[in-house]
């Protein structure tokens, strides 16, 4: 099995992510993950035969993610389809923004403009939030009947609808983030239809997302479970805490990973990690599967923000909504910026200046491109990414055929996001 | 008993309408005095509740705390020493929930007994920081949307420390009031909490977005009011209610009494905006109609000056409009008739209150006194 696997990785779609996921790994960092004995038991012999030295790197390499990723889809696919994670669940995606957009129209008509931006299905990654926890709800193990802490029954029709609430209001609340965020920023295009305090100004981006967040407040009420309530609540917490860390870092901040890793842990991933963890204590899953829920999503979230932050770097305005550089531009210190420094300390000096001039945003650009930044950040991000892989592939074993279809889509999900193709 | 003195008053002052408002609740309030106080000892509601008041205001600055430390500045802000404002709303819940302690008549062991008390103390104090917390949340967005210089006598958060921060520290201020009311474990609070919250920007957002007829109403302004005012105490007074484990019936008039009083103190407020003064209100007087915003007064004096709907359409933008509007204003009986209704609503608030389960227990009888002499404290305030 895994040399067809291996054959088929060296032959197959030679897409720029295999070539250059190989190549990464060959100057791989030396660290815990590869210290670690290999975990399969794969034939070394076939190995070698097949692909040289090199490539025994991924052999050995207990976090390669692409290898990890090819596996699982081998153990899991009978028929080799390939797999569109969100048509899985595009039609509760559309039914989610359809009455997310309803509800603002009708209640509040001068918002309907300002949350149509963020509503509008297809706008790049704007549904990946919900689609990420419609997936997570079907992958869970089935939940025997149960009584939840108001002694009520919970049928599973009831369920579904108990989830989709949470991928609604996690929805909600990170476009009120969104909203919020944008406060007296300056961004140019920060949606597609073009930034929305341009348009409507900064007290109906107030409102608006006020609005969303009381929504959001009330739907988790409606819960009637107050765990759910403490596990979003703190998810606004965080991206405020990430949203301020982002605005008023020192100089020592500003050039420390740790303070990046955490501000992006509190700005993206915390919203995946704690809405997965809802989802599954709402599906009255074991501590253990909660964990495995929140990692998948922690893991997903950080690996999808390098990936972003790479993006800001390479991308081009109409694949990501936003005009390329804008990280930059608004002096914030991503991490390619950050891994650039480590290789070219003259960087430092550049970055504590702050990016005000638009020859030190081309020096900066400069080093940036001739450092392994971007690399080293798509790396990180593989790390990630193969941590969530981890965790799906922990769940306990389930033979439905909707649970093992998710839990392949919640996979193939990591890929995309290192792909960048969300 | 009550028909001779009203008789006998009504005889005094010839048929005027207001007077009779005015006094009919001031006799209410009289005749609940004598009903309840042995010793006539003018209460002071506030002195009934502040040690519990101190303790609230200790643990409110220790529940703000953030890790970053920008945000815990922002946050920390309205919850310092001396900027905690009046602290109506906390006095109102806790004296409400003193009005409404039931001791379960049964034989108990001591211990258990009073811890149970305790507990539901304890319940009752977190109601009043999470209402608190709310309040402030909403109190640092309502200032960056109307571009407040000023918050309880000092410079307001988006003034000092921007609008972003201030918007910020109002969302990081509203998650821990979440996390807090999560924790009480009762769904049916989260819920009344959670409708509190979104009354709240409903209100906001219909002062932001109304229309010119919805400008001119009396019912649109009520309800906006409410909404903005009232249903914080009264969902928060039948949380009270809930977890003193009251019934239906309790709980409903706990409602009515914050409601009845909420909306007096805002018809007040708002009378107060156009005769109070500056130091005395901590805000600008006459704020509400530079901000273009239209309040009871103005839309009585509507209703006798149709001259004045002109002003009001055209929006209070100079000063000689703001002028035209005051001179109306100040010739009609605009403030009276906003003082009367606000004398209706205090009169429901004590009714409530009357209306409330016979208790022989002296703190109780307290309580519903000094909640009564709220009613009174909010007609009579002039700050």
């Amino acid at each position: 099995m895994y040399g067809r696997t291996t054959l088929r990785i060296l032959s197959s779609r030679a897409t720029f992510h295999y070539r250059s996921v190989e190549r990464f790994y060959c100057a791989a960092r030396p660290g815990p993950h590869y210290c670690r004995g290999p975990a399969m038991t794969c034939p070394k012999e076939t190995s070698y035969a097949v692909l040289g030295c090199r490539e025994t790197y991924f052999w050995h390499s207990h976090g390669f993610h692409d290898f990890r990723y090819q596996a699982y889809e081998d153990r899991t696919s009978v028929i080799e389809e390939p797999l569109d994670p969100f048509s899985l669940v595009s039609d509760e995606l559309s039914a989610i923004a359809k009455r997310l957009r309803l509800m603002v129209v009708a209640e509040v008509p001068k918002l309907a403009l300002a949350t149509e931006c963020f509503f509008r299905m297809g706008a790049q990654g704007k549904s990946f939030r919900a689609a990420v926890l419609l997936l997570m709800s079907k992958a869970l193990p089935m939940p025997l009947p149960q009584m939840t802490a108001d002694g009520v029954f919970i049928c599973l029709k009831e369920l579904d609808a108990r989830h989709k609430c949470i991928a609604e209001t996690a929805e909600m609340i990170y476009v009120a983030g969104r909203l919020h965020d944008n406060v007296l920023d300056d961004a140019e295009t920060n949606c597609v239809m073009g930034s929305l305090n341009s348009v409507m100004g900064n007290k109906l981006s107030v409102l608006a997302g006020d609005f969303l967040l009381s929504r959001a407040f009330v739907a988790l009420a409606n819960l009637k479970n107050t765990e759910v309530i403490s596990l979003l609540a703190i998810v606004v917490e965080h991206l405020v805490s990430g949203e301020t860390m982002q605005m008023t870092t020192s100089l020592e901040q500003r050039r420390s990973m740790e303070y990046y890793l955490q501000k992006t842990f509190y700005k993206t991933a915390s919203l995946f990690a704690n809405s997965c963890k809802a989802i599954a204590f709402l599906a009255g899953q074991t501590a253990e599967v909660e964990l495995l829920a929140y990692n998948y999503g922690r893991n997903l979230g950080m690996a999808y923000q390098l990936i972003d932050d790479v993006l800001d770097f390479t991308g081009s305005s109409s694949s990501l909504g936003k005009g390329s550089l804008s990280d930059i531009n608004k002096n914030i210190v991503t991490a390619p910026i950050l891994f650039a420094m480590e290789e070219y300390p003259q960087l430092r000096e550049v970055v504590d200046r702050g990016f005000g001039n638009r020859s030190d945003v081309e020096l900066a650009l400069d080093y940036l491109h001739k450092s392994r930044g971007l690399d080293r950040t798509r790396e990180l991000a593989a790390e990630y990414a193969d941590e969530a892989v981890k965790a799906i592939e922990a769940l306990p074993q389930s033979d439905d055929e909707d649970v093992i279809k998710s839990r392949r889509a919640l996979v193939n999900l990591t890929g995309r996001v290192i792909t960048g193709t969300k | 008993m009550v028909g001779v003195s009203r008789d006998s008053i009504a005889q005094l002052v010839l048929g005027q309408f207001l007077v009779d408002i005015l006094l009919l609740h001031a006799q209410r309030y009289q005749v609940h005095q004598e009903k309840t106080s042995a010793d006539e000892e003018p209460l002071d509601p506030f002195s009934l509740v502040s040690d519990e008041l101190s303790v609230i205001a200790n643990r409110l600055r220790s529940m703000v705390v953030a890790e970053v430390p920008k945000l815990a500045q922002a946050a920390e802000y309205f919850f310092k020493i001396g900027v905690e404002g009046k602290r109506f709303r906390p006095t109102v819940l806790l004296l409400m929930a003193k009005a409404l302690y039931m001791p379960i008549p049964q034989p108990t062991v001591d211990g258990v007994f009073s811890s149970l008390k305790k507990e539901l103390d304890l319940r009752q104090q977190r109601i009043a920081e999470i209402t608190e917390m709310i309040h402030v949340a909403s109190l640092l967005h309502d200032d960056v949307l109307d571009d407040a210089e000023t918050r309880r006598g000092i410079g307001s958060l988006n003034m000092v420390m921007g609008n972003k921060l201030s918007v910020l520290a109002g969302d990081f201020l509203l998650s821990r009031a979440c996390v807090a009311l999560a924790k009480l474990k009762n769904t049916e609070v989260v819920s009344l909490l959670a409708t509190v919250v979104e009354h709240l920007v409903n209100g906001e957002t219909m002062q932001m977005t109304t229309s010119f007829e919805q400008r001119r109403s009396m019912e649109y302004y009520l309800q906006k009011t409410f909404y903005k005012t009232a249903s914080l105490i009264a969902n928060s007074c039948k949380a009270i209610a809930l977890l003193a484990g009251q019934t239906a019936e309790v709980a409903l008039l706990a409602y009515n009494y914050g409601r009845n009083l909420g909306m007096a103190y805002q018809l007040i407020d708002d009378v107060l905006d156009f005769t109070g003064t500056s130091s005395s209100l901590g805000k600008g007087s006459l704020s509400d109609i530079k901000q273009n915003i239209v309040t009871a007064p103005i839309l009585f004096a509507m209703e006798e000056y149709p001259q004045l709907r002109e002003v009001v359409d055209r929006g209070f933008g100079n000063r000689s409009d703001v002028d035209l509007a005051l001179d109306y204003l100040f010739k009609s009986k605009g403030l009276e008739r906003t003082r009367e209704l606000a004398a209706e609503h205090a009169d429901e608030a004590v009714k409530a209150i009357e209306a409330l389960p016979h208790s022989d227990d002296e703190d109780v009888i307290k309580s519903r006194r000094a909640l009564v002499d709220l009613t009174r404290e909010v007609m009579t305030r002039t700050k």
